[in-house]
């Protein structure tokens, strides 16, 4: 492990405790619940902060040892998450199985470019160029039944698992600026701390004041007290941690609160598909939490915003 | 060194190469180490399905295992038989009858006789994805004749997507492999254990589903 860049960064090395802090908080607060009041029924909450153990392990090492294994990570992130999404949308239809293996290939692509830093060509790689070859490579195959539904299906699964996603691994080929040492790092372990932190929350208020569901069509569980108190919460945390970013206090706060919208946004949406299909969760890949995407589905949506947000206000 | 090649093959490539790339999920894979002798019956939608099952079994379970396969298929050419029983030690049996054949039947009695396992399927074809067919009462001969060796059951789920009858293209898709318990059937009718087995994975694709 880089060591030298922990001790050099005391901004990195604070939020990584922060995490596993909170894990512990959350470990002993379970286990001690459980003693007082043996009634009620924690095993779920057990499972998912097991699994959110292994998550922040994951993630953390991906993100500090070297860059590159970063890149590889995120990449690997996006093939399984837009690989659980593919097997269970039902849209798509069956000839369109090699079509599909296209969409595999622009990930390697996006990410290499990611790694080069090449500004320009990453942006409009999948929203230009996959979306006009896709389509092309359909009509190729021939059969035009049902292809408006595979035109605009495979795409969009593109965007939600490929595209958001290797925003995070673009934040760390960002150009050094001077004086903000926690640098790409900093920033992507600042927006994906924030993004969980706001599901948690939004889960942990819902549980505690939900009364007047938002949604109730599309994702039973969520209220509008969840909504609200996990914005004001995620709000607060931002105006923090803002040591891990180049932010005034009040970009912060600004900041924190759109990470805190956007991140419902891909909530729902995700949830929509799965409602559609008749899922509760994508896959089975995390005990307790359902599916990879039903993990990263906020992370989604708030990784390409907060990235535009910053390079238009500090790299451009 | 038989069983270093299947071990390396299986237990290493093949299942990492399952579970990371193709995205094969494994449920309940203890219940495979409850026995040393045992019959693995499961539905069958893919090349893959044996690919699967082997990668999970341990280096002793490997070198006594023996998919059965269709010698009218894999052993088209004799190049083609010897490739297959070099890389799944698979008994190759004739769906067909014809003159010089032996009875696929003695050929299983004659492993399990060995002490060895079988994997079977008893659909007798893949079939089209995601769709069970009606089993082949093959299983109930053996399971008749051996009501001492348990039958695994295994349901899966995805696999025909992953790499369908009549394609060459494999496409990463998640699947999943359900181990179910080692049973011994309860009856003694040929037809009765066909179904019960039938039934007990059917079974285990809807606890799969429900949780």
């Amino acid at each position: 492990m880089n060591l030298s860049l922990l001790s050099a960064n005391k901004e990195i090395t604070f939020i990584i405790l922060l995490i596993f802090g909170l894990l512990t908080f959350a470990t002993i607060l379970f286990y001690i619940w459980g003693i007082v009041k043996p009634e009620t029924n924690l095993i779920e909450l057990k499972i998912r902060t097991k699994s959110w153990w292994s998550m922040a392990f994951v993630f953390i090492i991906a993100s500090i040892i070297h860059p590159v294994i970063s890149y590889f990570a995120f990449g690997l992130l996006s093939f399984m998450a837009l690989r659980e999404l593919a097997s269970i949308s039902k849209n798509v239809r069956e000839e369109d199985r090699r079509i599909i293996i296209w969409c595999y290939l622009s990930i390697p692509v996006q990410y290499i470019i990611a790694y080069y830093g090449l500004f320009n060509l990453f942006v409009i790689f999948i929203p230009v160029i996959m979306f006009i070859w896709l389509p092309f490579m359909l009509v190729i195959k021939g059969s035009t039944n049902d292809i408006s539904k595979s035109m605009s299906v495979l795409p969009t699964q593109l965007m939600l698992t490929v595209f958001s996603l290797s925003h995070l691994a673009f934040l760390l080929s960002l150009p050094h600026i001077q004086g903000f040492n926690p640098g790409g790092r900093g920033l992507l372990l600042f927006i994906v701390f924030m993004t969980e932190i706001n599901d948690v929350f939004q889960f942990i208020w819902g549980k505690i004041l939900g009364r007047h569901k938002i949604i109730p069509k599309i994702s039973p569980n969520k209220t509008w007290e969840g909504f609200i108190g996990g914005i004001l919460t995620t709000t607060l945390l931002g105006y923090y941690l803002r040591f891990l970013t180049p932010f005034s206090p009040t970009e912060a706060l600004i900041i924190s609160f759109i990470i805190g919208c956007s991140g419902f946004i891909g909530d729902i949406v995700v949830s929509a598909v799965k409602r559609d299909i008749g899922l509760k969760d994508t896959g089975k890949m995390i005990p307790g939490h359902g599916g990879l995407l039903d993990r990263i589905d906020s992370l989604s949506v708030t990784s390409v915003i907060f990235f535009h947000i910053v390079y238009n206000l500090y790299y451009t | 060194m038989r069983g270093i090649f299947l071990f390396v093959l299986y237990r290493i490539l093949m299942r990492n190469f399952l579970r990371i790339i193709v995205g094969v999920k494994y449920f309940n894979v203890e219940s495979l180490s409850k026995n040393n002798q045992f019959i693995i019956v499961s539905n069958h939608n893919s090349h893959l399905d044996t690919m699967a099952i082997m990668s999970v079994l341990n280096l002793a379970q490997l070198k006594k295992v023996h998919p059965v396969a269709a010698g009218d298929y894999f052993g088209k050419s004799p190049l083609k038989a010897y490739i297959t029983k070099l890389f799944t030690n698979a008994l190759l049996i004739q769906r067909t009858k014809t003159i010089n054949s032996q009875n696929p039947i003695e050929l299983m009695f004659e492993c399990l006789d060995r002490g060895d396992s079988l994997i079977l399927f008893p659909e007798g074809s893949r079939g089209t994805p995601q769709k069970m067919q009606q089993f082949k009462k093959g299983i109930g001969i053996v399971l008749q004749k051996y009501p001492n060796i348990p039958y695994i059951p295994v349901f899966m789920q995805g696999m025909g997507k992953i790499l369908p009858k009549g394609e060459s293209l494999l496409v990463p898709f998640d699947a999943y492999v359900v181990f179910g318990e080692p049973s011994y059937s309860n009856s003694n009718e040929i037809e009765e254990i066909v179904i019960e087995v039938e039934k007990n994975i059917v079974q285990l694709s809807h606890i799969f589903r429900k949780n």
